[in-house]
């Protein structure tokens, strides 16, 4: 088992080697995609490695004169990553997302060096329009075509069929993983569940299904009740993945991380492509609409679902006594749910802890401290209800 | 002989410490300042509260840390957050409080406390030390005036002038910009204190406010951060007598807890504690046993 995790941690730890490495021994092409919502199937079935641009811990310099302090890390990550010529291994960088700052980091990298691939092709926001299936199904028309002009390939509904498949299968494995943490059957720290999802976007998915299958095949799987933490939902994160450290940390001060909504998390894994509908683009389309029923993106409009509502929900379905936000210093939409979600879990009485996370690293100390006296209040009244009852 | 239990607070700046008896009366209580997270200043506070309750060390059979340095005490049972210990302590000094506002030399938090005095929401600051006991520090040093002095210094101000109350290196420059433009030294302190109120506003805005509503921490003892602090809340501040030990009343709580609820029957390793305190106070660095600043015994029971 730990070989398998060993290699999903390797893959999320290194993960431009992993791919470089990959090129070198199959001779494929390799595309980046920008976080949230591009349907990397598209790009699997050109035959070309898809691969999530991520957040790399390195201390941002070049990058940092081309974009101001008060956008995200991530984003200021990925020009950092341009401007220091580490993506060059990338064939191009494809991405569909409106986020403001990811625009703008996107203007940077054609700005700073023009000889990049970078195309952008805008999925609609508004998700419960009459018109936006048409309008993704378009886009997504536009974005295949613009990839086989790009890679000079013909993309065939078949091989769309099968990519679907895939990453389905992928996407299932996972989910299975969470189920079996969430119910105590397994005791995956939340670090390895993110160096597994981590690393389902930048490896081959074939690859990474058959290490799945490998994992889940030799877990040892119990029923013997969890031990004596508290049982926490870890919320936020919306592109990008939280330090480990962090993770780990607040495992450490006696939680135990069940479930979470992030993107290097359930996020990621959530929704399938119903491979029953018949045009794969609209399979895909179909999905991106769905998606926001599963796990709310505070990106997209949809006037029919509430994230706070649907996190209360979503603590209350597995278990956890409490909910860490993580929220990223500068993450506008997060910022402008944030307050709603607060006093979401005022209103019903749900305790919940926010950390904001800086690229540049969080004071360890003090996270520690909030998230034992948060630890410790869930437990203070947990005993005080028992006495009580 | 009496069973004793020991709470300690080992802040970024300070080290308190409180001895309780097995009734839960404070028999000691003591404050050392020897900078930063010093093992030094630990030390001290303990000589000074073992000097002070007239016991051997062998009477301490449970000992509880808290504060930034909790985790480096090995002689700690167990180690509990200052948050958690600051509302214990607080409430205990002030059984009808419903928010204790904190400010300690690093950090300053606001718990709210729910009506049985458990803690039900809390808020810290994050790495800035903008609106805590450091910012006080670094602004004292600007000015020229003695930490102990500048509460009341900026008490003597007629006005106030606007300081950041974002950065403590930034309010640092505007204050030695305000000096060198000729403002007085009392306007500029007023204005420094000022400036901690509004941080603190903030906090509380995160926790909701509920009065009554107890200070705690070393900040608690400056004059004009409890005036000022005051004024932008509406309300009359209560400082406890002890404000400053409620953290390590708060754990020697806990220990005392931890006492009743164990045997009554002597532990197997309670020798390890006399052990652990013997080799601690025994550290070739350790400093003179008067070096600790004691603080006049809280009238408390438990």
């Amino acid at each position: 088992m730990n070989t398998v995790l060993d290699k999903f941690a390797q893959a999320a730890q290194r993960p431009y080697e992993h791919v470089k490495a990959w090129k070198q021994e199959r001779g494929v092409k390799a595309v980046g995609t920008l976080p949230m919502h591009f349907p990397a199937e598209i790009i699997h079935a050109t035959g070309a490695l898809p691969v999530i641009v991520q957040e790399m811990p390195d201390a941002i310099t070049s990058g940092g004169g081309a974009m101001y302090p008060f956008f995200c890390g991530y984003t200021r990550s990925i020009v950092d990553q341009v401007t220091e010529d580490q993506l060059g291994f990338l064939d191009a960088i494809m991405f569909t997302d409106h986020c403001v700052q990811l625009l703008s980091a996107a203007d940077v990298i054609r700005i700073s060096r023009p000889e990049t691939t970078i195309h952008f092709h805008q999925l609609i926001a508004s998700l419960r329009q009459p018109w936006s299936l048409e309008s993704s199904v378009k886009t997504l028309r536009e974005l295949v075509a613009d990839l086989e002009e790009v890679l000079g390939v013909v993309v065939t509904e078949e091989a769309l069929r099968h990519s679907i498949s895939v990453f389905n299968e992928n996407r299932r494995l996972i989910r299975d993983l969470y189920q079996m943490r969430r119910t105590g059957q397994i005791q995956l720290r939340a670090s390895q569940m993110q160096h597994i999802v981590k690393s389902s976007m930048v490896m081959d998915k074939e690859t990474h299904n058959a290490l799945l299958r490998e994992l889940i095949a030799s877990l040892k799987t119990s029923t013997a009740p969890r031990s004596d933490t508290v049982a926490i939902y870890v919320s936020g994160h919306l592109c990008h993945a939280p330090r480990p450290e962090i993770l780990d940390l607040i495992e450490e001060c006696g939680a135990t991380i069940v479930d979470d909504d992030l993107y290097t998390g359930y996020r990621y894994v959530s929704t399938d492509v119903d491979a029953g509908i018949g045009d794969p683009i609209v399979a895909l389309a179909t999905a991106y609409i769905r998606k926001n029923d599963n796990v709310p993106c505070p990106t997209r409009i949809d006037p029919e679902v509430d994230w706070e509502e649907w996190l209360l929900g979503a603590v209350d379905r597995c278990g956890a006594q409490g909910l860490v936000v993580l929220l990223v210093k500068f993450c506008e939409p997060h910022y402008f749910a944030y307050p709603r979600i607060k006093a979401a879990f005022e209103r019903n009485d749900v305790p919940h802890l926010m950390i904001e996370t800086e690229h540049d690293g969080v004071a360890m100390e003090n996270v520690r401290t909030k998230v034992e006296s948060f630890v410790e209040m869930i437990k203070v009244q947990r005993a005080a209800r028992a006495v009580a009852a | 002989m009496k069973s004793h239990v020991l709470g300690i607070d080992f802040g970024s700046t300070t080290a308190k410490v409180v001895i309780l008896d097995e009734d839960g009366n404070t028999v000691a209580s003591c404050v050392s300042q020897k900078g930063a997270v010093s093992d030094e200043g630990v030390r001290a506070a303990l000589r000074g509260a073992f000097e002070q309750a007239g016991i051997n060390l062998s009477a301490v059979v449970r000992v509880v840390s808290t504060g930034y340095g909790r985790r480096m005490l090995d002689i700690a049972d167990r180690t509990i957050t200052e948050i958690t210990c600051h509302a214990r302590g607080a409430r205990a000094l002030v059984p009808e409080a419903r928010l204790v506002i904190d400010i300690g030399g690093q950090d300053s938090k606001v718990i709210a406390l729910d009506r049985n005095g458990l803690v039900a929401r809390f808020a810290m600051n994050d790495r800035c030390a903008a609106g805590t006991g450091k910012f006080l520090e670094v602004l004292a040093r600007a000015v020229n005036v003695e930490l102990d002095d500048m509460g009341a210094e900026a008490l003597k101000a007629e006005e106030t002038v606007a300081i950041t109350s974002m950065c403590a290196t930034f309010a640092e420059t505007e204050v030695i910009s305000l000096l060198a433009e000729g403002r007085p030294k009392q306007v500029i302190l007023a204005g420094v204190h000022q400036s901690i109120a509004s941080r603190t506003v903030g906090l509380v805005g995160r926790v909701g406010k509920h009065d009554p509503i107890v200070m705690t921490g070393g900040v608690a003892q400056n004059i004009a951060a409890v005036h000022f602090l005051g004024k932008a809340l509406e309300t009359r501040l209560i400082i406890p007598t002890g404000a400053q030990i409620a953290g390590a009343l708060g754990a020697a709580l806990f220990a005392l807890d931890d006492l009743r609820s164990a045997s009554k029957v002597k532990r197997d390793d309670d020798d390890a504690v006399e052990g652990k305190l013997e080799q601690l106070l025994a550290d070739p660095q350790r400093c003179t046993p008067a070096c600790g600043k004691k603080e006049t015994p809280v009238t408390f029971k438990a």
